[in-house]
């Protein structure tokens, strides 16, 4: 059963059918979806919807929606892709709700919630080296490099460690 | 339904047919790597496979169907699947099936699998005269879709090019 996390704006919740035109509108913008495999057709869209359904159904962990004021505005969880190195805290949000601090909160939501309910001490996530805006969100949640890898799709990149839980750390 | 448990199980005289696990997913990718994979959308790599087939699993939580592996109901093994597909952009349920090695072909599983699979979408999901979507080039499927009763119902334009529409009998739900 997934759960649903909320912090003070936000609510996280497994995603739904409805929240196809929210996976749509961003997969179609090819600027918010380049580090995230887009652009994609609405079709390819509701299959990652699916698949993120599915992710959640098979691991027992995987990637929310954000919902702002009733409204999806992006997602946020942990994914563990095959053919893919490792596991992912990864996030997205739509344009209009990126800068206020979101990713953040959601971030900060699903790490405690990978602390308490899974049991991890940690999560990894990765990202391409001209993603600033994922390394300063990153090292803003307490992240440490790890190590750095070739992925298969040929390009490197840096593997950061983030603590569940500020006291793991000491 | 809530989780993959939920699903429906059904039984033949050779086989189970039951919601994916997580285990069955290596099956699910090789032979998703085969050539045998060209008319069913592949071949894909192993992050393209996985993106179908969590994104099939998704699909029993949000439409309470989907596909069913296939195992042997002596040895457990995974033989294929045989189920309901039906994304968003798909116009109806359609009934389709895949058997993953040549080692079970010319035995009857497929046509075996994929009556328990009309019949369960029928008694279980409500589904009752599904269409199935078949590559002009897949000779086997379109042999074993008119073995089972389906009849021809024209061609149409799907995502992944122009396909032939088998319409399946009406089974009582």
């Amino acid at each position: 059963m997934t759960p649903t996390l909320t912090t003070d704006r936000l609510t996280l919740r497994p995603p739904k059918a409805s929240d196809h035109a929210a996976y749509a509108a961003f997969f179609a913008d090819p600027e918010a979806s380049h580090f995230y495999g887009g652009p994609l057709l609405p079709y390819q869209a509701w299959e990652r919807l699916s698949a993120d359904v599915g992710h959640f159904a098979l691991k027992g962990f995987g990637r929310f929606v954000i919902e702002r004021d009733g409204a999806p505005v992006g997602g946020c969880g942990i994914l563990d892709v095959a053919g893919w190195p490792g596991h992912e805290l990864t996030w997205w949000l739509l344009p209009a709700a990126r800068g206020q601090g979101n990713a953040q909160e959601a971030s900060r939501a699903v790490l405690a919630w990978a602390g308490d309910a899974l049991g991890w001490r940690q999560v990894e996530t990765h990202f391409r080296d001209e993603n600033l805006a994922a390394r300063r969100l990153t090292e803003s949640l307490g992240g440490v490099k790890q190590r750095r890898e070739i992925f298969p799709d040929g390009h490197a990149r840096d593997i950061y460690a983030i603590p569940t839980r500020a006291e793991v750390t000491a | 339904m809530t989780a993959l448990t939920d699903a429906p199980i059904l039984k033949t005289d050779r086989l189970i047919l039951r919601p994916p696990h997580l285990s069955d997913f290596d099956a699910f990718a090789a032979f998703y790597a085969s050539p045998r994979a060209e008319t069913l959308g592949g071949p894909f790599d192993r992050k393209e496979a996985w993106t179908e087939f969590a994104a099939a699993a998704g699909q029993w939580l949000l439409r309470g169907y989907g596909f069913w592996e296939i195992t042997d109901r002596n040895s457990g093994a995974n033989i294929g699947r045989a189920g309901i597909y039906h994304p968003d952009f798909w116009p109806e349920p359609e009934l389709g099936w895949m058997i993953y090695g040549n080692s079970h072909e010319g035995r009857g599983i497929a046509q075996e699998a994929a009556i328990a699979a009309r019949d369960g979408a029928a008694r279980h999901c409500g589904i009752t005269a599904p269409m199935s979507s078949i590559e002009a080039g897949n000779a086997r499927s379109i042999a074993l879709a008119e073995r089972m009763g389906a009849h021809p119902d024209g061609e149409w334009e799907t995502p992944y090019g122009p396909m032939l529409r088998f319409r399946h009998a009406k089974v009582a739900a």
